[in-house]
């Protein structure tokens, strides 16, 4: 909207309302010398070079903080300005003597001084303070620091961190971190403020080296389910360094730890490159051939022995799409049973089904842009800074900008201290939580009435229900007071609200009902299918939403299909040419427990550790040692791995062509950055060759290709998707047709269900109570730095900054057994035992532990139990009673 | 600094007294280690780097405990204060300061016991500890008006106890104001009295009223900047000293007025007198019921309290004040936002100069119309002007606007000491002007001053006399400059170093051009007031002496 015209340096410019100087000649291309500018941050207003005359009186303003007004005259390059210019620039370049030079090709800072000048003669001799190498990715040399506080800026305004200071005052004020070295600052290696600086005084190893990359790709992070875009600069066929992807909508150039750093792991010498055979205890390297055969005649063998039935797939959500897709079609069609699952399954099952029963389908309703709308945000369940640093960057931003914000979670998580409201609920009781939320809300009448109405049912019963739930119950049973409560319940009053959740809702054995009951809060709160509200699961891994659209799932095919429906079976008919039968299969804890039976003869899993990452380690372990055929796609011989008969080599997120999903249901390009080693192969790939080879005539010649067949077979959630509309941020789902421009809010006209449906469930505890001889409480969950089982991450420098799974203990819990930091702890569950070092802290009470999986060597799911939701059959990862000892 | 920090504070429910809590620390344990940063980031809730960088900003957190603190000033640099400094410094810990604010009495010292030595002649340190001496009598103050408005309970026995204030009709205006006039009129009252800001900037006081008022907020502040920080200029301190409920008083009418229920009173910690007197004024007009609930019965609340400000200069501009409140560095912020649109922790906010405050009950009980009709027709009511040492009368003269600079040189203050000619003034502190004796008919008028060039700032006069090392002058000028620069902007933070290295060698016209040049850029480009007008009386300076510096008399070396 423009309120007038301004002039710069003669040019005519349109001015817009909150517009400065700088903005509008930016626009009208007239170039302003800046220093402590930064694009996106606010103005910072120190370096002064951006000085400009205005009116007449020639009145001299700095044009980066100064509003420009409709008929102001701008001039931007008088000889006054310019001698300003090279006055200012000259004090800082004395600052420094020789270390940084005019040079107009090198950084932005030396591009300056060629470009503005100096007076030359620089007196001063370069600080001298030691140069800061305490981190093992970021480097901080004094002497070439400019301070423009543009790295203080960003990691303020961008990762909320305050990781940088300024000490001192006048010529003296230099930046600082935290207290002491870098290393052991707040300092969350985001890298952001590397990306900002002009002179490389901030600077990390991969941009240290100085390579120059002959190729650059722009693909999707293979991290979380966030989906960032990253830029991948590589030079033969190595990757030499990521950015994030400046204008990308999920992550608008921000990245993390995992995603800008933890890359090394694709050229680790562990990395698989040929295929494995086993030979009794040993693995022999075979080539493709013999072992598309090999698996060919045994996955044969076994269907036509035992049934198709005796025969199961995990697809894998750290791959493709349309590799999973493809999978699932083989084990369909070809094999001919439904048995296929994903690790959905282990993690948001529950949220899947809970949100799909209660709403219509099984996906965030709401959008990652949504946290900036929000007039109210929930976080439930999940520690986005740290499993989702870049969302969580985002919803700390929303809560210092202003947002309300209630944190629901059984630990002091970071984004609880910047919450209005934190609700540290015992773990597992959710349900009674909500519940006594839902009381408060009716009672008072503090729900969206008209909403209710219009769009949702049930709300009768759930009115009766809540008028027996009692609030002091509720908050033994939780251990938040009635009072913390009712606060919750009055910052959600008239708010539509973004209800941000997490596996701490969903893998438990009240898992469907915690996501259930927390889809009522969302409605009694008037927020799905609102914009800036509803419901935003965090999902956990790259394309764990997208394995699920896939087909993952072992009751529904593509686009979250019935299996056994009649318009869905005519549709596969046409473009499988085969059916797969009409009953369900089963789901991977099922699979496990069939194995152990014997029932289960087969079972091929596409990139997923289950040895480490699944619950009840013990049990999964010894099922798959009973197994006729275990088949695994992975980049590094997995825990699960050794169990196997075959392994093949994979490629890695950089590695390969297809699309992921986000958890937004964004569905985005991958691009191969790098070539995969030796001989490992993109895993969709794999399951054409092995089709092929059972006789099918699978042509597909790209994932493109793969992908319309996709939106044929799920028209309603898929239609409209083709590579050639995925250039750039993709498109969200539902895409029905390719005239549709993608889904950011669903529900928006009425729920997809027809009704949003309430409901009224009593809270059940979990079987695992902490009591008696397992008198604690544990909770299991990622730490920041390091990813799921740690394949990828503990083959980085990510392993310098956190080196080992960590007890988290109260300092009381603690000094009960006589522990101190660092100590071991020895954990026993009734299910398994293990140690850990203590970590002591007060971001778990009283009774609760908390305890990371990504070290295979600590065995963390040892300790976890069978239980699962009777639902989703998610298993409870987030509550197992335990007795700790000093070991 | 401060809009991420503030709202990490209220995110984070940090503390918000953090800079009284880290001064708390650091006189009981010295400046913290690491550990020490940590226990005190989880103590208050702030980020370690904001604690560190907070600390390493004020001078009262980076010097010795115990020192004797010796004004340094432009009043005591002139009567001799490196001497004593350096007298003393080698016998007992010591620390230079700007300044106690007794520029008619100098040198001036301040002892560890908050006990003020004026007119310091001892020749050593013991001395000097260990004198008994009485704490210095009221200045002298006289004014050439019909009647007093600023200094009229300033020599009036002892207005610093509330009984003997409020016979002397201390808070009569706020009772009427909160009884009988809607707090509209009072915005209106001040805005037709014409009366603009005193702390240097001459903004009209009833449009910044008007501004924070009319701000939608749930939350309002008044302030009353007692950052006196010009040396040469003491009328705040004496004001707090001296009549301390009027201050209250003018603040609570600001309060009541613009609709803000908190109000603090910042005090440089150069005045331990000051911050003592304010602090028993506030608790005696708590007890009468004056402050908190219910002032007067009313259903007016207002709560008063005095932030002790830890030394820095620059904290007497209203952004970098509201960052030291807030615990953060005091540094300069951008504006606009304007204080009074989003200040203290983002709500609207007054500040306002101590003697602009202690105008207010004044107009709002006279009536605004016999307050312009005082002064000239865009500068109403009268200026308290500081006389130092150096003239033969000093103290502190109230006259109307109006009245000629000359009046008050020569006829007031009865020129040069002991008849020594003035070769010059230095009007209104080290931001304000040289003037020779050919500019002296100037009326005393911000805008009258305005179009000469000359700035009034806070109306202290430095007397200049002949012999005057104007070398020595201009580097004490920067060297102040260069202690007080709060390190934002390149061009001040920078420019004041580098000029004052320039300045130790300066005598070629060569030099000179180099040196203005870069005054020039630092007046020009600068982010703040500091900045920009740190650099005119140098620029003065060496207009109207610099035959004395370069290739004269004066050059030194």
């Amino acid at each position: 909207m423009s309120t007038g015209y301004a002039t710069i340096d003669g040019q005519l410019v349109s001015v817009g309302p909150g517009d400065t100087i700088l903005d509008a000649a930016r626009r009208c291309d007239v170039d302003i010398p800046t220093l402590c500018h930064c694009d996106g941050l606010a103005p910072e207003g120190s370096c002064r070079l951006c000085v400009v005359q205005t009116g007449d009186e020639g009145k001299i303003e700095a044009a980066c903080h100064t509003a420009i007004t409709p008929g102001m005259r701008v001039r931007t390059m008088t000889p006054l300005l310019h001698d300003l210019r090279r006055d200012i620039l000259s004090l800082i370049a004395n600052q420094h003597g020789d270390r940084l030079t005019a040079d107009a090709d090198g950084n932005e800072y030396e591009r300056l001084l060629a470009q503005v000048g100096t007076n030359g003669g620089n007196n001063g001799s370069a600080k001298s303070d030691a140069v800061d190498d305490s981190h093992p990715y970021i480097r901080f040399d004094p002497s070439l620091c400019v301070e423009c506080r543009r790295c203080l800026n960003v990691c303020e305004q961008v990762q909320g961190q305050f990781v940088y200071g300024i000490e001192g005052r006048g010529e003296r004020a230099t930046l600082k971190f935290g207290d002491g070295s870098f290393v052991d600052s707040d300092c969350v290696s985001c890298g952001a403020c590397v990306d900002v600086c002009p002179t490389t005084a901030v600077i990390d190893r991969d941009r240290m080296n100085g390579q120059v990359a002959d190729t650059v790709t722009d693909s999707v992070c293979g991290y979380c389910g966030v989906g960032c875009r990253v830029r991948v600069e590589s030079k033969d066929n190595v990757v030499l360094r990521i950015n994030g992807v400046p204008d990308a909508q999920v992550n608008h150039g921000h990245l993390c730890v995992k995603g800008r750093f933890a890359h090394a792991y694709h050229h680790d010498p562990d990395r698989l490159t040929q295929p494995l055979l086993r030979d009794g205890d040993e693995f022999r390297p075979v080539d493709w051939d013999t072992a598309i055969d090999w698996v060919t005649k045994r996955l044969t063998e076994i269907r036509d022995e035992h049934g198709p039935d005796s025969l199961a797939a995990i697809t894998s959500s750290r791959s493709t799409n349309e590799a999973a897709y493809l999978l699932q079609k083989l084990f369909r069609t070809t094999i001919g049973t439904n048995n296929v699952d994903c690790c959905a399954r282990v993690c948001h099952s529950s949220t899947a089904l809970g949100l799909q029963l209660v709403t219509g389908t099984g996906a965030a309703s709401a959008s990652y842009d949504d946290i900036e709308r929000a007039k109210c945000i929930v976080v439930a369940g999940a520690n986005a800074t740290e499993a989702h640093p870049v969302t969580g960057a985002r919803i700390k931003q929303a809560a210092l900008n202003g947002t309300p914000l209630i944190v629901i979670d059984p630990r002091r998580i970071e984004l609880a201290e910047f919450a209005d409201v934190h609700l540290q609920l015992r773990p597992g009781t959710n349900v009674a939580l909500f519940n006594a939320m839902a009381k408060v809300m009716i009672d008072n009448e503090w729900y969206d009435r008209q909403y209710i109405e219009e769009r949702c049912e049930g709300f009768e019963e759930l009115a009766e229900f809540a008028e027996e739930v009692s609030l002091t119950q509720a908050s033994e049973d939780t251990s938040v007071s009635v009072d913390a409560i009712h606060r919750a319940a009055e910052l959600l009053r008239h708010n539509p609200t973004l209800f941000v959740h997490g596996l701490g809702l969903s893998e438990l054995t009240q898992g469907t009902a915690s996501v259930m009951t927390l889809c009522m809060l969302g409605m009694l709160t008037g927020s799905i299918g609102i914009p800036g509200a509803g419901m935003l699961p965090l999902r956990g891994q790259n394309n764990v939403q997208g394995n699920a659209d896939m087909g993952g799932m072992p009751n529904q095919v593509t686009g979250y299909q019935p299996v056994g429906d009649e318009n869905v079976r005519e549709r596969l008919e046409k473009e499988w040419g085969k059916l797969p039968p009409t009953h369900a299969g089963i789901t991977i804890p099922e699979m496990f427990d069939a194995a152990a039976d014997g029932k289960l003869r087969g079972l091929w899993i596409q990139g997923e550790d289950v040895a480490q990452s699944d619950a009840n380690q013990n049990h999964v372990i010894a099922a798959l040692q009973k197994l006729d055929l275990l088949v695994i796609q992975d980049l590094f011989m997995t825990g699960t791995a050794r169990y196997a008969h075959l392994i093949l080599p994979a490629a890695s997120a950089l590695e390969q062509e297809g699309t992921f999903t986000n958890g937004e249901r964004r569905i985005q390009w991958v691009r191969p950055a790098v070539k995969a080693p030796g001989e490992s192969r993109p895993d969709w790939r794999v399951a054409i060759d092995v089709a092929n080879a059972m006789g099918e005539d699978w042509s597909y010649d790209s994932p493109a290709e793969v992908m319309d067949e996709i939106a044929r077979v799920a028209p309603r959630l898929f239609g409209g998707f083709s590579y050639d509309r995925l250039e750039g941020d993709g498109i969200q789902w539902p895409c029905p047709n390719r005239d549709h421009p993608g889904t950011t809010c669903v529900h928006a006209d009425g729920f997809l269900r027809g009704k949003g449906q309430l409901v009224s469930i009593d809270y059940e505890p979990s079987p695992e109570q902490a009591s008696g001889q397992f008198p604690y409480v544990l909770i299991t969950g990622r730490v920041l730095e390091h990813y799921n089982v740690g394949n990828m991450t503990r083959r980085s420098p990510n392993l310098q900054l956190v080196a080992t799974d960590q007890l988290e203990i109260h300092p009381d819990d603690a000094a009960a057994i006589g522990v101190a930091e660092d100590e071991p702890v020895h954990l026993e569950s009734r299910w398994g035992e293990t140690d850990a070092p203590a970590h002591l802290t007060s971001r778990v009470s009283r009774g609760t532990l908390f305890l990371s999986f990504h070290d295979p060597d600590r065995h963390t799911n040892c300790l976890t139990s069978p239980y699962v939701d009777p639902q989703s059959k998610c298993p409870e990862y987030k509550v197992t009673a335990v007795n700790i000892t000093k070991s | 600094m401060g809009i991420k920090l503030r709202q990490y504070v209220r995110t984070h429910d940090s503390d918000r007294q953090a800079l009284v809590s880290i001064h708390d620390y650091v006189r009981e344990h010295g400046k913290p280690d690491a550990d020490g940063l940590r226990a005190l980031s989880e103590q208050l809730k702030l980020p370690v780097a904001s604690i560190r960088g907070a600390i390493s900003f004020y001078d009262d957190l980076n010097e010795q405990p115990d020192a004797v603190r010796v004004c340094r000033g432009t009043s005591c640099m002139l009567a001799g204060a490196k001497e004593t400094h350096g007298r003393i410094r080698d016998h007992a810990p010591c620390e230079g300061v700007y300044c106690l604010g007794y520029c008619d009495r100098s040198p001036v010292v301040l002892r560890p016991n908050d006990s003020v030595v004026v007119q310091c002649r001892y020749r050593d340190a013991d001395g000097l500890l260990n004198a008994h001496v009485h704490p210095p009598d009221t200045p002298s103050v006289w004014h050439t008006v019909r009647e007093p408005i600023v200094t009229a309970r300033v020599n009036h026995g002892e207005c610093d106890q509330l009984e003997y204030a409020r016979q002397e009709g201390v808070y009569d205006a706020l009772e009427m104001a909160v009884k009988h006039l809607d707090p509209s009129r009072v915005i209106d009252m001040i805005e037709q009295s014409g009366e603009r800001g005193r702390g240097g900037a001459a903004y009209s006081a009833g449009k910044k009223w008007r501004m924070a008022a009319q701000t939608t907020a749930d939350k309002r502040y008044v302030i009353a900047n007692g950052d006196e920080g010009d040396p040469g200029s003491f009328i705040d301190r004496v004001l707090m000293e001296h009549d301390p409920h009027t201050v209250i008083e003018g603040l609570a009418l600001c309060a009541y007025a613009v609709g803000a229920d908190e109000g603090v009173v910042f005090i440089r910690s150069e005045y331990p007198g000051a911050t003592a007197v304010m602090r028993n004024a506030i608790s005696e007009a708590y007890e009468a019921r004056i402050l908190g609930a219910s002032m007067f019965g009313s259903d007016f609340r207002f709560e008063l309290s005095v932030f002790p400000a830890l030394g820095s200069y620059v904290c007497g501009e209203e952004t970098a004040m509201l960052n030291a409140i807030e615990g953060f560095r005091g540094e300069v912020s951008l504006r606009p936002p304007y204080p009074a649109v989003e200040g203290l922790w983002g709500k609207p906010t007054v500040v306002n100069n101590v003697e602009t405050l202690v105008n207010v009950p004044w107009i709002v009980s006279h009536g605004p119309d016999a307050y312009s009709a005082l002064g000239t027709p865009t500068c109403s009511g009268t200026k308290a002007i500081c006389l130092n040492h150096g003239f033969e009368q000093p103290g502190i003269v109230e006259v109307e606007f109006g009245t000629t600079l000359r009046e008050v040189i020569e006829t007031e203050a009865g020129g040069g000491r002991d008849g020594t000619p003035l070769v010059a003034v230095a009007l209104g502190g080290p931001m304000g002007s040289i003037l020779r004796p050919d500019n002296w008919d100037v009326p005393i008028c911000y805008d009258a001053m305005n179009q000469r060039g000359i700035r009034l700032g806070h109306g202290g006069l430095v007397a200049l006399p002949e012999g005057t090392d104007f070398r020595a002058l201009i580097r004490h000028l920067l060297r102040f400059m260069q202690h007080e620069s709060c390190g934002k902007c390149v061009p001040c933070s920078l420019g004041s170093s580098r000029a004052y290295e320039l300045s130790e060698t300066l005598s070629t016209t060569r030099d000179r051009d180099g040196f203005k040049n870069l005054l020039n850029t630092m007046r020009c480009a600068s982010l703040c007031g500091f900045g920009q007008l740190m650099p005119e009386p140098i620029l003065e300076i060496i207009e109207l002496f610099g035959d004395q510096i370069f290739d004269g008399e004066g050059s030194g070396s």
